[in-house]
């Protein structure tokens, strides 16, 4: 009979554990306005959002900012989305795994926010169109359907293109090649030194790579035909240029790329610019701080250099990544909102933001930069150099196709001589096809 | 919500000698029905919190992969069975299902021998410092598989590794290879580390069951003249056969689970999808590609694969049990 008790309290002991853990929930029910601010965590830290969400609260007491940092934003705030509970605004840039503001933008689930661009910034006399550099909003990057409607609100921008070591160029009386006959010379002069001309950290990084080369080879408009899925835009000779460009660019691939080209191992690509035994990488500003506690070879200094032209004198491109901020339709408090981001761009936001190094696309803003960073930066103020932003347009999802897998992961068949150009060409010119018919 | 149709069982309601047996005939019975209430109640949460966790999440991947969604908005069109005559044309989804049954067959073939191997080395011959060897062959197992994958990061590691490494120390160089960057390689390297973690854990199983076996047995047929190998195939095999049985299935979820989450830290798949494995594209799919749906119909497959060849396997390994 003894046994009866125990069974009769185990089940009391389940139900109420399961019940337990079912407590909880929040009210802030004080009147106050709650503004959910979820932020990513990233290479600039987490310090100037807690700054900036200080600085905005002692303007705005009638208003309670809750916000969320992150490096794994996206995994937290995607649960709570799928259930309809959204935060008000998102910091995330594109281009991440998750792909969380992509699969957004292909929803046709973001707030417009073209308004924004007229609202006065909070606190001051101008409005934010105003306060932003030219040309970039209106572009695929804010402007994801290609028209005159803003959903992402540029954030933060840094250049990203070929990343070199001055020091090793200064030593060996090198010049950064400015074509790319050059480039390859270059390529064998090194080689004959042991040293190889070209690596990537992952394939994914080719993506500014090959947006820039696009855009050298076949001027800007097509480039945009060719991240517009334009048909046939991969057959076209200027198409197979580029494959071709790079192809060759892939045989003066140090023999470690393809090995280390994986999540666990891409820093070793990094670590071989940093031991000399690569010259170029494609690369942004954050490698300097991803990369700041690696040994390095004596004098070593980061530069970037836009690729080579394609022919003397030809115009050169930059492809500028560009953080973003956006609201989502299923927001609760829009109009705080889209206060919040506005505000965003004040003098007293943006240098909070730029002591972090996270650099806003606000005119005159390169001109107070720190010393490490700032060589990057100043590429923009060359004439022949021209700032390339965007990137593949967004179509309903297509089941099985990944434009971008096929573009970039490519080029580790190319190394190891799995695929050929030709198949690349073809699988591209599918691949663009069906994300035509589905952008229609 | 009533138990008082459930009759009170025969054996506790025999009448008790006694001054009113049928008023505490009674009593019991309408004890044991309260409690059953009350059991029953109690395990109402988590009944429920099964059937809202377990059973909802499994038929919604069903209902999910008749679907074109992207996995946040409302807009979920019924495309009906669409999503699965796009799999059987997607050259990757392919490449993936055979690196699945690649893998599948491979590491259960091998860590099986292996771990029959082993397991009957040590409980049979009495190797001194047996448990030694257990231990070490056991500590894979309780990794983590991030700290696995780094580990194997390391030993794969083209330059420094300690595979390449050693093969230079040997003066066999010819034989050093980019582990992790091979497309015909890529796929053998996941499955030695896969081997690596869930060798330690059968050998385990293994020699527990075989402990069990009595001595005589192995003393008679020594009698008789046979040897440690007629022995293992003749004594120990039969009575461990039930044991293996299970074995196998663990094999199957084990390849399919497994292999996940070592391609997902150790290649992302790559180089260009040589070691994509199911679950890792129809994660990709599902998440990165924001096709929602269509991940789930890959998700239906992996089920009734899996479903499937754990079926087989079973019917195809059904034995009379043996008993000792």
């Amino acid at each position: 009979m003894l046994r009866k008790p125990i069974v009769l309290a185990v089940a009391a002991a389940t139900a109420i554990s399961l019940l337990a853990g079912c407590s909880g929930g929040d009210d802030s029910a004080d009147g106050k306005k709650t503004l959910k601010v979820a932020a990513f965590e990233g290479g600039y830290g987490r310090d100037m959002y807690l700054q900036v969400v200080e600085a905005y609260r002692a303007k705005h007491p009638d208003v309670d900012v809750q916000l969320q940092l992150s490096k794994t934003l996206e995994d937290e705030i995607s649960p709570n989305m799928k259930a309809g509970k959204f935060p008000d605004v998102v910091v995330l840039p594109q281009g991440r795994k998750a792909a969380l503001a992509e699969t957004l933008v292909k929803d046709k689930a973001l707030e417009d926010l073209t308004g924004v661009l007229d609202m006065t910034v909070p606190g001051e006399q101008s409005t934010v169109r105003s306060k932003l550099a030219d040309g970039i909003v209106g572009n695929l990057n804010t402007n994801p359907y290609n028209d005159d409607k803003t959903y992402l609100m540029p954030m933060y921008y840094a250049p990203t293109g070929l990343v070199y070591n001055k020091a090793l160029f200064a030593q060996k009386g090198w010049q950064v090649p400015t074509t790319w006959d050059d480039m390859f010379k270059l390529g064998d002069a090194a080689k004959a030194e042991g040293i190889a001309l070209f690596t990537y950290p992952t394939a994914g990084y080719l993506d500014s790579f090959f947006f820039a080369l696009l855009a050298d080879v076949g001027g800007e408009q097509f480039y945009k035909d060719a991240m517009t899925y334009s048909e046939g835009v991969w057959k076209t000779p200027q198409a197979r240029q580029v494959l071709d460009i790079t192809a060759k660019l892939l045989t003066y691939a140090s023999k470690t790329t393809v090995g280390y080209a994986n999540e666990q191992d891409f820093t070793k690509n990094q670590q071989s610019l940093l031991d000399n035994k690569t010259l170029f990488m494609p690369n942004g500003t954050w490698v300097v701080g991803e990369m700041k506690d690696a040994p390095r070879a004596t004098g070593f200094e980061w530069a970037m250099a836009p690729l080579p032209a394609v022919s003397a004198g030809g115009k050169r491109y930059l492809t500028t990544i560009v953080e973003s901020v956006w609201v989502p339709s299923g927001a609760q408090n829009k109009d705080a909102a889209k206060d919040f981001v506005a505000y965003l761009y004040s003098d007293e936001a943006a240098g909070i933001f730029a002591k972090a190094n996270a650099i806003q696309p606000i005119k005159g803003k390169a001109a107070t930069l720190a010393a490490e960073i700032a060589p990057f930066y100043q590429l923009y103020e060359d004439p022949t150099i021209t700032a390339l932003v965007g990137g593949f347009a967004s179509t309903a999802p297509v089941e099985g196709v990944n434009i971008k897998g096929t573009l970039f992961d490519t080029a580790n068949s190319i190394i190891s001589g799995d695929k050929t150009v030709d198949q690349w060409q073809t699988a591209l010119n599918d691949a663009s096809e069906k994300l035509r018919q589905a952008g229609k | 919500m009533t138990t008082t149709l459930t009759p009170p069982t025969p054996g506790a309601s025999k009448p008790a000698p006694g001054r009113s047996p049928t008023s505490r005939r009674g009593t019991a019975a309408r004890g044991r029905r309260g409690d059953g209430r009350f059991v029953a109640i109690c395990l109402l949460p988590a009944l429920a919190l099964f059937a809202l966790f377990m059973i909802w999440p499994t038929v919604s991947v069903f209902r999910m992969s008749l679907y074109t969604w992207s996995g946040f908005s409302a807009q979920m069109r019924f495309v009906g069975l669409d999503n699965f005559s796009k799999l059987i044309d997607d050259e990757q989804f392919l490449r993936a299902f055979q690196n699945t049954v690649a893998l599948l067959v491979v590491v259960t073939v091998v860590t099986m021998g292996m771990g029959l191997f082993l397991a009957a080395v040590m409980t049979r011959q009495k190797l001194r410092g047996h448990t030694f060897y257990r231990f070490v062959l056991y500590i894979p197992n309780v990794l983590s598989v991030v700290v696995i994958a780094a580990i194997f990061s390391a030993v794969y590691d083209q330059e420094n590794g300690l595979l390449n490494g050693t093969l230079r120390a040997l003066s066999l160089d010819g034989l050093q290879q980019v582990w992790l960057g091979d497309q015909k390689l890529v796929l053998y390297s996941v499955a030695i580390a896969m081997l690596w973690q869930s060798l330690g854990y059968y050998m385990v199983i293994y020699m527990s069951s075989m402990a069990s076996i009595p001595e005589e047995l192995y003393e008679a047929s020594a009698l008789d003249g046979a040897a440690a190998t007629r022995q293992f195939f003749a004594v120990t095999l039969p009575l461990i056969w039930q044991n293996l049985r299970t074995t196998l299935t663990f094999f199957i979820l084990s390849a399919v689970n497994l292999s996940f989450v070592l391609v997902r830290a150790m290649t992302g798949g790559g180089p260009d999808g040589a070691s994509e494995v199911l679950l890792s594209y129809m994660y990709k799919q599902a998440y990165t590609n924001s096709a929602y749906g269509y991940g789930m119909a890959i998700g239906v497959v992996i089920f009734a694969f899996s479903f499937l060849v754990s079926l087989l396997v079973s019917r195809a390994t059904r034995r009379e049990p043996l008993q000792f």
